[in-house]
């Protein structure tokens, strides 16, 4: 609240202007409401509980603008207070010290009621509801100086004490909310003599909620140890204004001034008067950790040296203590960090606040040296932009899935007895395991663009499996539609196997790699369409076409084929394939080319066909190729006529025909011994 | 026949062959005017026989004459005509070709590839690293102990049970950032250290327009015995101005991250207003970029207006594009690296911000929805 911010410093009369320049020192705005009561809202990063208060912006805005801050109410004292700490008619027993290092409170006798009209405006435009005097101060202090309180109704403390000890163990109370909350050793309680009252820096109770009948309240103001209100904070599922202060780290030196400055304020607006001196306990209180700010390293992190006047001048209004000390190369300052600069701890946080109020736009613009050479690049990279290349280069365009997938999509794809991995605190179903394959993520893009009327669809992708040997790199890619652009030219042909097959044969060789391609059967793939390609004797991709129940859960028409292949790409190896080559020298001696067609059992696969040639021919035979596969008039039933090319070539002379003749004969009868194939 | 006759034949044929076009028609005023049956100029032959002894000579030099002179316009015409008939084998080439079909690299991995190319010219290497990670190298090590109050700041997706890590290790979540990866390359290596770190991280957000649980960052990191912020201002300014175009100013704000100290956010000048926070002259033209006109993305209109401001920098002026900082002691000393004797920078994006404001694209779940109308947009 703009108003609230001059009445502690003189700010420039420019709402804007202010929000500009505080938001360049680190706090961004979030909105600002211009009228005329402006409101300025910043958004505080989680380092700085202390600007969760109109007083910790003010503070900012005294070392901007080089003016004074003028600390509200009484004169705050950092120092402990260690007298006048018993009041006869309250007990306060400080149990658990490790949770609550510091406890005070003090008892005022109080008349309930609406606050005054300025108060009442302050906190509305702070968003803050209006409820009665004592909560609305309680309330205005905290967004104030940030230190939040509470207050009991004395008179409903049982035996008129004060426990702040751990909860036990399945401990019940009703807070505020009206929730009834479990509470366990971790939380820390602050109860009477029988039960919880509160769950300290958290919420109150219900139980000793103040109320028109209140006469009497007991005003508690605290440090609560960070971690356990944050524990406790998530663990209930329940986060407030004091929660959120105190996890972050309230000023341990705030508790006995929040009080006083409630006091000052119930004075001021008639609400009640202190019955009893302040109670403090702080067992052991902590000291004013002190810094070495070095003039030197300042330049050597900001990469420019501050004026040696400007230090002191940013740091002492920001409300940290400096005094010149060190020589040479050690000169520099020795500075009091203020207890509510939880996030000052080392040099560093120091050179920070001086840069922050320096300005870094007022620091050069260099580059840093390189005084190594870089080591060589990640083959991982390398290896995936070359997949990128290659399935780019044959008509697929790239696509890119969540990892995380439906556990319906996922389960056909995972191995047999190797459920996916699933996500403990999964968003939504949609995302609740780890996907085993790519290929459900495609199949779901597939959908996507059939349903909008995109009947070829090729598409890739690039990215992360997680299978039962953890996570590993994979590509995949999925074909539907046309084999072909559609041309003026001809009619088009639909995708089939061998379409997918090939590009799968086109990876592989651009990595080098030579695999064998045998039938297979999967749960996820159509029988008889489903090929397993192994290199080294193991898998390294499979390809076929896709289930259509499979489709058709997806949204993707079953009567449409979907022809799909995953590969490995941990197996394929490096990219760099080009290293380990050695050119061969072109054939000096010219090569001799004969067909065959052979007649087969349909059911044998052609690659044995090729692998009995292999094993029977000698070495001048160069390649085997297929031209075609025929079954229909003139072939029997059950039989199939497979024509190959066979190319022979020497490296040392010229063949005869006598010798080509010789060596394809004895092709021939190895293929009627092992096949029972007859030559057509 | 009379001489009349002749020149009203000779002003017939010269409009006629004037309305010819194309050989077709030519052929036809041939015939019509030459055929042996029935053509006009043989009609008017024949009947000088009953022609007047003495005019015959003069009407037949005057009949000669005028066929000759058809003879040779419609030759004329005629092989005009035929050289501009296409030769024999000709193909239309108005119609279209074949396309070898290619497909279009996805626009992140367009974009990661500009920046993996600027860094890598700078010097940088490029790493990557596993997307499973454990709590040590995702927050511990980055001087976030558990119950900091900086993981609020990362809502953290966890494994039901841990898996093994592409980098080998147990892991029980998927990484918020790639950070992970630098503190892997430290613990490995001594400085000088000079990397980005570009992958895909996870957060537990729900789906809207500027938001998905997954997206890709590219974080990077130099460390040296002389690293400064002012080192980290050239660098990135450097490339900032390269990826956005050389007109656009950077601002360096002071944030918070836990993993550096000091820390700042940085801001471009807004593309859609000229940074100026008024309303851009024209809908849609504000993307200008220096890759402008390459890409013409008619997804989104750029910006609205709103309340007679620029609605893509929320009439600020700027936009906020990476955060960074100088590497927190903390960091290097879970590291083993001597903070008094190491400094260094850091400096992280999400590609997928960048790519929205640098295409204009409105909704970010297009980068996952793989559309190919959207994929097919951007370059090859």
């Amino acid at each position: 609240v703009y108003s609230w911010l001059r009445e502690l410093v003189d700010v420039p009369d420019d709402p804007e202007t202010v929000a500009r320049e505080i938001s360049l020192r680190g706090f961004e705005i979030a909105a600002i409401e211009r009228g005329a009561e402006p409101v300025i809202d910043f958004e505080i990063t989680a380092n700085r509980p202390d600007c969760l208060s109109h007083l910790g912006l003010a503070r900012e805005a005294s070392a901007i603008w080089g003016v004074p801050l003028r600390a509200p109410g009484p004169a705050r004292s950092d120092k402990s207070r260690h007298d006048s700490t018993e009041n006869p008619e309250l007990q306060v027993d400080l149990v658990d010290a490790e949770l609550c290092p510091r406890y005070c409170a003090q008892l005022f006798d109080v008349r309930i009621a609406p606050s005054p009209s300025w108060l009442q405006a302050r906190l509305t435009a702070a968003g803050v509801r209006p409820i009665s005097n004592i909560v609305d101060v309680t309330n205005y202090v905290m967004l104030e100086i940030g230190q939040p309180m509470h207050a009991f109704d004395f008179e409903r403390l049982a035996g008129r004490r004060l426990v702040i000890r751990r909860a036990s163990q399945g401990e019940r109370m009703r807070t505020l909310d009206g929730v009834d909350r479990t509470l366990d050793p971790e939380m820390l309680a602050i109860a009477d003599a029988d039960r919880a009252s509160a769950i300290g820096g958290v919420m109150g109770g219900a139980d000793s909620e103040i109320g028109r009948g209140t006469t009497i309240i007991a005003l508690e103001s605290a440090y609560f140890h960070p971690a356990s209100i944050r524990r406790t904070s998530k663990r209930l599922g329940l986060k407030t204004e004091a929660s959120t202060r105190f996890e972050r780290g309230g000023d341990i030196n705030a508790p006995a001034a929040g009080i006083a400055r409630a006091a000052a304020l119930f004075a001021q607006i008639g609400a009640g008067q202190p019955r009893g001196a302040l109670i403090d306990r702080y067992p052991v209180p902590g000291a004013t950790p002190s810094l070495r700010l070095r003039s030197s390293r300042i330049a050597r992190l900001l990469g420019q040296a501050v004026p040696d006047d400007d230090v002191p001048r940013i740091l002492e209004r920001l409300g940290f203590g400096v005094t010149r000390s060190g020589s040479g190369a050690d000169a520099g300052w020795t500075v009091q960090v203020p207890s509510f600069r939880v996030d000052v701890t080392r040099e560093a946080d120091l050179i920070e606040e001086v840069g922050r109020h320096y300005g870094f736009d007022r620091l050069p613009i260099t580059f840093p040296s390189l005084r190594a050479a870089q080591s060589p690049p990640d083959p991982g990279i390398q290896r995936d932009r070359l997949l990128r290349q290659v399935l780019t280069a044959s008509g697929f365009s790239e696509s890119m899935t969540f990892a995380f997938i439906e556990r319906d999509a996922a389960l056909p794809f995972a191995e047999p007895g190797a459920p996916p991995v699933a996500i403990a605190n999964p968003l939504s179903e949609t995302f609740a395991v780890l996907r085993p394959s790519l290929l459900p993520g495609l199949l779901d893009s597939c959908a996507h663009n059939r349903r909008r009327g995109r009947k070829d669809v090729r598409l890739f992708e690039v990215g992360s499996r997680f299978t039962s040997a953890g996570e590993g790199r994979a590509a995949a890619l999925a074909w539907s539609g046309s084999a072909a652009d559609p041309h003026w030219s001809a009619d088009g042909r639909s995708v089939d196997f061998f379409d997918v097959r090939g590009v799968v044969e086109t990876v592989l060789r651009s990595f080098g790699v030579e695999a064998e391609v045998t039938a297979i059967d999967l749960p996820y793939l159509v029988r008889g369409r489903a090929a397993d390609v192994r290199a080294d004797g193991a898998r390294i991709a499979i390809a076929g076409q896709l289930a259509p129940s499979l489709c058709a859960a997806r949204g993707f028409p079953e009567t449409e084929p979907l022809y799909v292949a995953e590969i490995d790409a941990e197996r394929l190896g490096a990219a760099n394939v080009g290293d380990a080559l050695r050119a061969a020298s072109l054939p000096r001696f010219p090569s001799i080319v004969r067909d065959i067609s052979v007649l087969v059992d349909e059911a044998l696969p052609a690659g044995s066909v090729r692998g009995t040639i292999r094993a029977s021919a000698p070495a001048t035979l160069v390649s085997i190729a297929e031209f075609d596969r025929y079954q229909g008039k003139g072939v029997p039933d059950g039989r199939v006529s497979l024509s190959l090319r066979l190319t022979f070539q020497a490296s040392d002379r010229t063949l005869t025909d006598d010798e080509v003749q010789a060596a394809t004969e004895t092709i021939v009868s190895a293929l009627r011994e092992r096949h029972g194939a007859e030559q057509r | 026949v009379s001489h009349s006759e002749i020149d009203a034949l000779r002003s017939q044929f010269t409009a006629d062959l004037a309305q010819a076009a194309g050989e077709p028609a030519l052929r036809a005023v041939r015939d019509r005017y030459l055929a042996r049956k029935g053509g006009l100029l043989s009609a008017l032959l024949k009947s000088l026989g009953s022609a007047p002894a003495d005019e015959r000579p003069r009407l037949g030099r005057l009949a000669n004459e005028l066929k000759q002179e058809i003879e040779t316009a419609l030759d004329e015409r005629l092989a005009t005509a035929a050289r501009a008939r296409p030769p024999a084998g000709s193909v239309d080439v108005t119609l279209p070709g074949r396309r070898p079909a290619i497909g279009h690299r996805h626009p992140l991995t367009l974009l990661r590839d500009r920046i993996e190319a600027i860094f890598s010219r700078m010097g940088f290497l490029v790493i990557e690293g596993p997307e499973l990670e454990d709590d040590y190298h995702n927050f511990e090590a980055l001087n976030m102990p558990p119950e900091h109050p900086a993981r609020d700041m990362q809502d953290t997706l966890y494994l039901a049970q841990p898996v093994r890590s592409s980098a080998g290790s147990p892991a029980t979540l998927l990484r918020t950032h790639t950070s992970g990866m630098q503190i892997r390359y430290m613990e490995s290596h001594t400085p000088p250290v000079r990397l980005i770190a570009p992958g895909r991280v996870y957060r537990r957000d729900n789906l809207d327009l500027t938001h998905t649980p997954m997206f890709t960052q590219v974080e990077g990191l130099v460390v040296g015995e002389d690293v400064t912020l002012a080192d980290l201002k050239g660098t990135l300014f450097t490339f900032l101005r390269e990826l956005f175009g050389q007109d656009r100013q950077v601002r360096f704000r002071p944030s918070f991250f836990p993993y550096t100290e000091p820390s700042a956010e940085v801001d471009i000048s807004c593309g859609g207003c000229g940074g100026t926070g008024r309303v851009a002259p024209k809908l849609g033209t504000g993307q200008t970029t220096s890759e402008g006109g390459r890409v013409a993305p008619k997804l989104g209109t750029g910006q609205t207006t709103s309340e007679g401001g620029c609605a893509m920098c929320k009439r600020t002026g700027w936009i906020e594009i990476l955060g960074s900082g100088m590497v927190h002691p903390a960091v290097f000393e879970a590291v083993g690296y001597d903070p008094e004797r190491y400094t260094g920078f850091a400096f992280g994006m999400g590609i997928e911000r960048v790519a929205l404001l640098k295409w204009g694209v409105e909704d970010i779940r297009l980068f996952y929805e793989n559309d190919l109308r959207f994929l097919e947009q951007f370059p090859l």
